[in-house]
């Protein structure tokens, strides 16, 4: 029966199943075709026991189930219908940008939950119920020489005297100082205390505080490498993009979920215009190939130019936000600045966002033009330009990040004035952790100031401009387009800045949820509103990888100075959980100390060389394996394409030679034929 | 389950869940957009299993194929007698290989299908000179048009006989083999090899649900 079975489930495509395991469902047959199927399978669950068909049908009611769920399910997933209708209007591409930002909506929601339920729910209970077990931590070691300088470590006193005017309230919302600066929103409010909970267990509010912050730089990680595996995957094993580039556009370029009809007009055009290009691009590299040896000298010796210039460029913006913040830093601290005009002070608070800003803006431009000069093929000119902007965003982010600390630390040498007492300059900076968390704050607030005001100012008006005025230059210019490449920069820039925040000001991811949810839909908004589709479509499936690898760039690089402050400075004496510390990473030390033995030198030993070492080593002998694994089967790959041609030849061959057997044949036939008739014809002859 | 619905048999929506993807609510959804399309044509009742099709000028007037360059194709390669004329079997074949729960694999045979045009079972160069001028409406020179061809099945013919088969087709759109996969699980013929979400993520029907 079973071979019977099988014989008749070839019949209807040539190519199928020799065991019909796959769902009926998957089974490319028309509906007919599935229902015989069916019929035959439920044909055979009568053969067997009554326990195995009474198995089955449940599993099958099981499955139905689970389908219903996650129907459901589905139902309830956020934005599920504003994605559907972007990915109808404006293509794939597109939508993958939204789907980044709702990513990370919910990264940051989630973050935000569990900094909340460690760190600043505990500390509103505390406060609340006033329980007695509240006893400031034992700190093991203490300061060197604790002379009359460092008694001035520990003065600090935020708090505004007397009235405050509205002014100053509107101020020290921008700027997260005044009312704000005590408050659980930055790293000065909380305590470094112990509270007693029972006799046996107690929590240490300082302990909690570090390790939620690595635990969620870790989770972070985690996720995002998970997220990205995926891309990885591909981008590692799959042959060159450029060897299949022509078919993906022929057999994959068309959005079967585009509707309208605008929409398809577009996409038509969209199509037309991408293979040209490619056409034209094929044509510009063989020309390439055929330049002169001189010709070539030029060209390189420019390009080696133009890529100095845009190093210099990237120099001087640089510059320019390092003496931005020192300059704004050593205004903040006088006194003249902060009572006089209100638009001049928020001026010098806003001075290193608003100069990082103006440098993100002008670069590209410049970039673009310069892009232009160096003639390379198109796809090198996009990853180029994309690779500088990148580079210049998380830059300029380190650059104010690296004038801080000249300033925090009086650039490393502890013996200046300023820094001598207390080995950070307690002068200027008393909580010097709440004032990075200021900046941080003020930050993402200019940028998101900056993204509605640039909709507002620029994308809605020239939409206007463009309906309104027929005149040609303005026609040229269009509509806006909706870039991908820069808004993800955008985001991801605003999400870098609130890794590197949350240490320092731990309500940062709820600012940032909010921030971006905000966000989606006023780019929703402008996206159906302002903007036309660009004429080069978005590989959607390429671009996501390109979003995480960028986010990945941003969060090792929001590591280093988390890193940095919690190994090497000194924490502020005057504010903190850590304000008895020597450093922030010598909790982790002293609370070890207090747990048993056994777990303590299990402990011990994980963090020492004798165990770090091996294991690096051994992760150095797994990845060379894998990566030879990976090259064992690209050349498997290879081997097997080329035995498939050879194959086909073999068939091409062995075709031939039964075609001219059969020729063969039948002229002996013929022969055979005339022989017998001249034979008959000799036997006829009498 | 409680719903009451005198459209089909019991018997009838149990196999018309088994063969496509689609739960029961969203076949009784698609059925009456199919009676919506022609109401005079379509009976409300379908237990006596009548023989109705609709003619393809109604099923290329719906939304979802009235722009789709190759609306004629996938009519034709969904329909029963393949000229286009779908009956209710046909539509609902349609729509469940055309949601987002149909896999890859299964995507990517209907798709080799609507792109060869003289149904020979290979993409050849007439096949997709008639895609290409779908694609672009005809407004590719014929130098162009012939040079992209000539690309593609460069970058897709593995076997070398100037046209793609079924495999060569999935191996382009799929870009990189799953090489373990199919080293180890080497018991049924055609796996779930394609890996490539996003390519095959635009052969769907948006808002079918």
């Amino acid at each position: 029966v079973e071979e019977a079975e099988n014989r008749e489930t070839q019949d209807q495509d040539g190519y199928w199943l020799e065991d019909d395991s796959r769902p009926l469902k998957e089974i490319p047959l028309p509906m007919q075709g599935k229902r015989a199927v069916r019929d035959r399978r439920q044909m055979k669950i009568q053969i067997i026991s009554s326990w195995e068909s009474w198995k089955k049908s449940h599993l099958k009611s099981l499955k139905r189930f689970q389908l219903e769920a996650a129907d459901v399910l589905s139902r309830m997933e956020v934005w599920k219908s504003s994605l559907h209708k972007i990915e109808g209007k404006f293509g794939t591409g597109i939508q993958s940008y939204f789907n980044f930002l709702r990513f990370l909506v919910m990264l940051n929601f989630a973050m935000f939950l569990l900094t909340a339920a460690v760190l600043v729910i505990p500390n509103i209970v505390f406060m609340t119920v006033d329980l007695q077990g509240w006893t400031l931590l034992n700190t093991t070691g203490m300061m060197e020489n604790p002379d009359s300088k460092s008694g001035n470590c520990s003065l600090y006193n935020p708090t505004q005297e007397g009235l405050v005017s509205f002014y100053t309230y509107i101020m020290d919302l921008l700027s997260g100082t005044g009312f704000l600066e005590l408050s659980y929103l930055f790293y000065g409010y909380y305590k470094d205390t112990d509270v007693g909970l029972t006799t046996a267990f107690s929590y240490n509010i300082p302990l909690a505080y570090l390790l939620t912050s690595l635990f969620y730089l870790l989770v972070s990680l985690i996720w995002l490498v998970r997220r990205s595996v995926q891309g990885f995957k591909l981008n590692l094993v799959s042959s060159d993009e450029a060897l299949t580039n022509y078919s993906n556009k022929v057999f994959a370029g068309w959005d079967f979920c585009i509707i309208q009809e605008k929409a398809t007009q577009l996409k038509h055009n969209s199509i037309h215009y991408e293979l040209q290009m490619d056409l034209e691009e094929e044509a510009i590299r063989e020309k390439i190939a055929e330049w002169t040896t001189r010709q070539k000298f030029c060209i390189y010796s420019l390009r080696l130019l133009l890529n100095l210039l845009v190093i210099g460029l990237l120099g001087a913006s640089f510059f320019c936000i390092y003496i931005a913040t020192q300059y704004s830093q050593i205004l903040l601290n006088q006194d003249s600045v902060a009572s006089s005009n209100f638009f001049l002070s928020l001026l010098v608070q806003y001075l290193p966002s608003i100069v990082i800003t103006a440098a993100n803006f002008t670069m590209p431009i410049l970039f673009n033009i310069i892009i232009g000069i160096e003639k390379y093929s198109r796809t090198t000119e996009i990853k180029l330009t994309l690779l500088r902007s990148v580079f210049l965003r998380l830059a300029s982010l380190g650059m104010l990040l690296f004038s801080l600390w000249t300033e925090i630390t009086c650039a490393g040498d502890m013996d200046e004035s300023d820094c001598s007492g207390c080995h950070y300059n307690y002068r200027r900076y008393p909580c010097w952790e709440t004032r990075i968390g200021q900046e941080m704050y003020k930050l993402i607030i200019f940028d998101f100031i900056t993204i509605v005001v640039v909709m507002l100012l620029v994308d809605f008006p020239r939409k206007i401009l463009v309906q309104h005025c027929s005149c040609k230059p303005v026609q040229l210019w269009g509509q806006q387009e909706f870039l991908v490449p820069q808004n993800v920069l955008d985001i991801v820039y605003g999400q870098t800045i609130c890794w590197i925040g949350t240490f320092y000001s731990p309500l940062l991811p709820l600012l940032n949820t909010v921030k971006y949810f905000i966000i989606f839909y006023l780019k929703k908004l402008t996206l159906f509103v302002n903007c036309r589709p660009a004429n080069r479509t978005f590989r959607a499936s390429s671009s996501n990888f390109f979003f995480l690898v960028v986010l990945l760039m941003g969060l090792i690089l929001s590591c280093v100075p988390v890193l940095y402050s919690i190994m090497v400075i000194t924490p502020s004496k005057g504010c903190g959980p850590f304000r008895t510390q020597q450093k922030i990473w010598d909790i982790l030390p002293n609370s070890i100390e207090g747990l048993p033995r056994v777990t303590r030198e299990f402990l011990f030993f994980i963090g020492s060389q004798a165990f770090a070492v091996p294991l690096f080593v051994l992760s150095c002998i797994l990845l060379f394996y894998v990566v030879s694994l990976a090259g064992a089967y690209g050349q498997r790959v290879n081997l097997l394409k080329a035995q498939l041609q050879r194959e086909e030849q073999d068939k091409h061959f062995l075709v031939k030679q039964i075609a001219e057997m059969g020729r063969a044949n039948q002229k002996n036939n013929n022969n055979r034929v005339s022989f017998f008739s001249s034979l008959m014809k000799t036997v006829d002859k009498p | 389950m409680g719903n009451k619905q005198t459209i089909f048999t019991a018997e009838q929506l149990d196999a018309y869940q088994d063969c496509t993807f689609f739960t029961r609510k969203e076949i009784l959804r698609l059925f009456h957009r199919y009676r919506d399309l022609a109401p005079q044509l379509v009976p409300p009742d379908y237990t006596s299993k009548p023989d109705v099709k609709i003619p393809y000028e109604l099923i290329g007037s719906m939304p979802e194929l009235k722009d789709n360059p190759f609306r004629q194709r996938i009519a034709e390669v969904f329909s029963e007698d393949g000229e286009g004329n779908m009956t209710l079997d046909d539509f609902l074949d349609m729509f469940s290989v055309m949601s987002e729960m149909a896999p890859k694999d299964l995507k990517a045979c209907y798709a080799f299908k609507i792109y060869d045009f003289n149904n020979d079972d290979f993409i050849c160069k007439s096949d997709l000179e008639k895609t290409l001028n779908k694609l672009t409406r005809n407004e590719l020179t014929p130098e162009e048009v012939r040079l992209v061809c000539e690309k593609v099945i460069d970058e897709a013919d593995l076997d070398n006989d100037g046209r793609l088969s079924l495999e060569d087709f999935q191996h382009m759109i799929i870009r990189a083999p799953d090489f373990l996969r199919r080293t180890q699980a080497s018991k049924t013929r055609r796996e779930q090899l394609i890996r490539e979400p996003e390519l095959l993520n635009k052969y769907k029907f948006s808002g079918s649900k």
